[in-house]
């Protein structure tokens, strides 16, 4: 059992406290991960036991979907109807709909299947921004060892090399798209604004105030609702993957929620855009993520034979919201940080350089309420202060640029240039994922990733603003791609041998064949894919 | 884990009818689902009011007045009544592609042909008062039948496009994709920032590349994009 500060006592101490020390300085930053950071805690990581990745590292909750039958077999498809496509995109966030714009461009039917509506998605809540080297004293070159040094030098070159090459380009085809972006005055011609990230040489975030994600989105959903070769289902779940006596991927089985019905896609080639795992909840962590991302398509491409990497590796941000308890996980923007906000302990003091990796604030927030510095906010849970009074105090203004922030505030009934935030790390992003080239095919033929379901850009740790960049680099990539596969032969059969091969494995392996996946719902919804399937409407 | 709810004490409140009991402490998505009630559609980004998509009529014990709000964000409440706003799609009329706006001495007249139902308006006041966002959608609406595109458009600036203005709208005006399109055409016809088109300039003389020698000998490094 943990300790802490109760919550009256810290108010106190927040209160008294005079001028701030300098936080001290964390002179063994590798200790500090090995002992504080969740990915370096030996119990939440196994070694995978089937499957093309067998022998390596993963986390243990993402390791037992992996290890997992199906939630079909052959019965539930007979007599299925069949549509037929050119491109099946799975997931319709900003990857998602840029793969299905490209596609369409290039001529293609495309098809979209996704969970909940149209958009839904991580990137409709992306605060911060994207990164895109325009400024004139920046570069492709410095984005790119910029990447490659926050990643811990894991990332594929190749792939950061293209993304960050993409980058300009990238905003030009979004302006094309109608997104708007932040300038520095009224014209039309005047510069688009920068911002620096952490771990940034120059500036080189192009924002839209503190809801860029939400403009990309709003846009994007537009393009894809008027594109006439592009057709999308709703509440459409993918539950597995379809593939040919070859091994290569020719469509899937999706769920229809609200008719309760499963569907045969039969297509040239497959794009999954499922996103992350926020909502697996790893390690125990409150997440920021959006309802959607359970990693369906991390399980259903690794079921296929699909390479993954990294899958010992995840983002948690510092600066989730730790009360109220109907809050908790929301993300409070690094803009506050980056604008010179202070984290304070349960005594009142700084403890941590609030900007350095957000690897290493996490892992000493975690410390300082693992030992006892902590406030208490709830049953065995903790946070630490984000000062926001103290920084409208030194900065005056400054809140009153954070539209999103001030929202959240409101919701935690106070003004935060009068109350601090209360925050513990929150699991933000999955780092790694499934194996791709430069056009996101997967080791699957037919098979395509794009977003925060692959693996390879961003190392073991992610830069503020490039997840926005590899949604549109690689999302428009892997369209234009898959979309040349219609020229290939049609698969004759559509089978689900792949399943039926890896429930040998799972037996040989002595696993439990009646662990199923992908979870499509955060369990806490109370969703059963099979009681859900049989009941009658 | 959902939250951790502040305490063992219970509340009471009513689900589309039903009664059911959860925890303090928690939103009214999460005290449904802590009521064990299935419910994943109608769900989107659980708590930053980003995507409109958990709206819930709610009353509260002490109010007659019932009111639209976001379930994911709302703190459940004794003897609440929440019933669920069904997000409906609606089947929108107006089709257009963005790329057929070429040129802004037409363009003008293209938003006023793709959306003619604009000029319809009977100011019922529907739209507005249908905001979440307090949109002067209106108001929108008049500026871009009049030709100002670009004003109708800043004002739907923080529009989260949940589309109760086109629910609500009995001329079928579809007012946040109209502003939609205000916006989006000003943006693609309009901007051109200094940066980045000095910097897109460079790219495509083919000036700046990226320098590793650990970068593979036979990959294209970069420049190669998909054009535009």
């Amino acid at each position: 059992m943990k300790v802490g500060i109760p919550r009256e006592e810290a108010w106190a101490n927040f209160q008294g406290a005079g001028p701030r020390d300098a936080p001290p300085r964390i002179e063994d930053v590798e200790g500090l991960l090995d002992e504080h950071h969740p990915d370096r805690d030996p119990a939440s990581v196994v070694d995978l036991p089937v499957g093309v990745n067998a022998g390596d590292r993963c986390q243990a909750h993402v390791a037992a979907l992996l290890q997992s039958n199906a939630l079909i077999d052959e019965v539930d498809l007979a007599g299925v109807p069949v549509t037929e496509t050119d491109v099946l995109i799975i997931g319709s966030g900003g990857a998602g709909c840029a793969a299905a714009l490209e596609a369409g461009e290039a001529g293609a039917r495309v098809l979209m299947a996704t969970k909940l509506r149209l958009g839904d998605s991580n990137t409709v809540m992306a605060e911060g921004g994207i990164q895109a080297a325009v400024g004139r004293d920046d570069s492709p070159q410095a984005h790119y060892e910029d990447s490659l040094k926050a990643g811990h030098h894991a990332a594929e070159r190749q792939l950061v090399a293209q993304m960050v090459m993409d980058g300009p380009p990238s905003i030009r085809w979004l302006i094309q798209q109608g997104m708007k972006f932040d300038q520095e005055g009224e014209s039309p011609f005047d510069d688009l604004v920068l911002k620096r990230p952490g771990g940034a040489s120059a500036p080189r975030i192009l924002s839209y105030g503190d809801f860029t994600g939400l403009e990309m989105m709003r846009v994007l959903r537009e393009a894809v609702r008027n594109h006439p070769a592009i057709e999308v289902w709703r509440s459409a779940p993918v539950v597995e993957l379809l593939s040919d006596e070859r091994g290569h991927c020719v469509g899937a089985v999706i769920y229809d929620v609200s008719r309760r019905e499963l569907k045969l896609v039969r297509a040239s080639a497959v794009i999954l855009a499922t996103g992350g795992t926020g909502r697996l909840h790893l390690n125990g962590f409150p997440t920021s993520n959006h309802f959607g991302a359970t990693g369906d398509g991390l399980v259903m491409a690794y079921r296929l034979g699909a390479k993954l990497r990294e899958l010992d590796s995840f983002q948690y941000h510092p600066t989730g919201l730790a009360s109220p308890s109907h809050l908790v996980g929301a993300l409070v923007s690094e803009a506050a940080r980056s604008a010179g906000a202070h984290l304070l302990n349960g005594l009142g003091h700084r403890f941590v350089d609030e900007l350095l990796p957000r690897d290493v604030v996490s892992a000493a927030i975690i410390r300082e309420c693992a030992e006892g510095r902590g406030v208490i906010t709830g049953t065995d849970s903790y946070g630490v202060f984000l000062d926001t009074p103290g920084l409208e105090r030194e900065h005056p203004g400054t809140l009153a640029g954070f539209g999103a922030l001030r929202h959240l505030a409101e919701k935690c009934g106070g003004d935060p240039a009068e109350v601090p935030f209360l925050v513990y790390p929150t699991l933000h992003y999955q780092n790694g994922g499934i194996v791709i080239d430069g056009n996101g095919a997967t080791t699957v033929p037919g098979l395509f990733s794009a977003g925060e379901s692959s693996g390879g850009v961003h190392g073991r740790n992610r830069l503020m603003g490039n997840a926005l960049l590899e949604i549109i680099s690689f999302g428009r990539r892997a369209g234009r791609e898959a979309a040349t596969f219609r020229q290939r032969p049609r698969a004759k059969k559509l089978t689900i041998e792949h399943v039926h091969q890896r429930q040998r494995e799972l037996m040989r392996a002595g696993l439990d064949l009646e662990n199923r996946a992908p979870l499509l719902f955060p369990g806490y919804a109370n969703f059963r894919f099979r009681d859900h399937l049989a009941a009658q409407l | 884990m959902v939250a951790s709810p502040q305490s063992d004490s219970a509340i009471r409140f009513e689900v589309e009818g039903r009664t059911v009991t959860a925890p303090t402490g928690l939103s009214i998505i999460q005290a449904v689902w802590e009521a064990g009630i299935t419910l994943v559609e109608g769900i989107g980004c659980l708590g930053q009011g980003a995507c409109g998509s958990c709206r819930v009529f709610v009353r509260r014990s002490d109010e007659s007045e019932v009111r639209l709000m976001l379930a994911c964000e709302t703190l459940a409440e004794d003897g609440m009544q929440v019933s669920f706003a069904h997000f409906i799609e609606p089947q929108l009329r107006q089709r257009y592609q963005l790329e057929d706006f070429q040129d802004t001495w037409s363009a003008v007249r293209q938003v006023a042909e793709t959306f003619p139902e604009a000029a319809e308006c009977r100011h019922c006041g529907g739209c507005d008062e249908s905001c979440p966002r307090d949109i002067s959608v209106e108001e929108g609406v008049k500026l871009a039948a009049g030709g100002k595109v670009q004003k109708a458009g800043a004002l739907f600036d923080e529009c989260i496009m949940c589309n109760l203005c086109t629910l609500a709208c009995p001329e079928y005006i579809a007012p946040n994709h109209l502003a939609q399109l205000c916006r989006r055409a000003s943006s693609a016809l309009l901007m051109r920032p200094a940066n980045l088109m000095q910097r897109l300039t460079e790219l495509e003389r083919g000036e700046l590349v990226i320098e590793d020698a650990a970068l593979e000998e036979n990959a294209d490094p970069g420049g190669g994009g998909p054009s535009s």
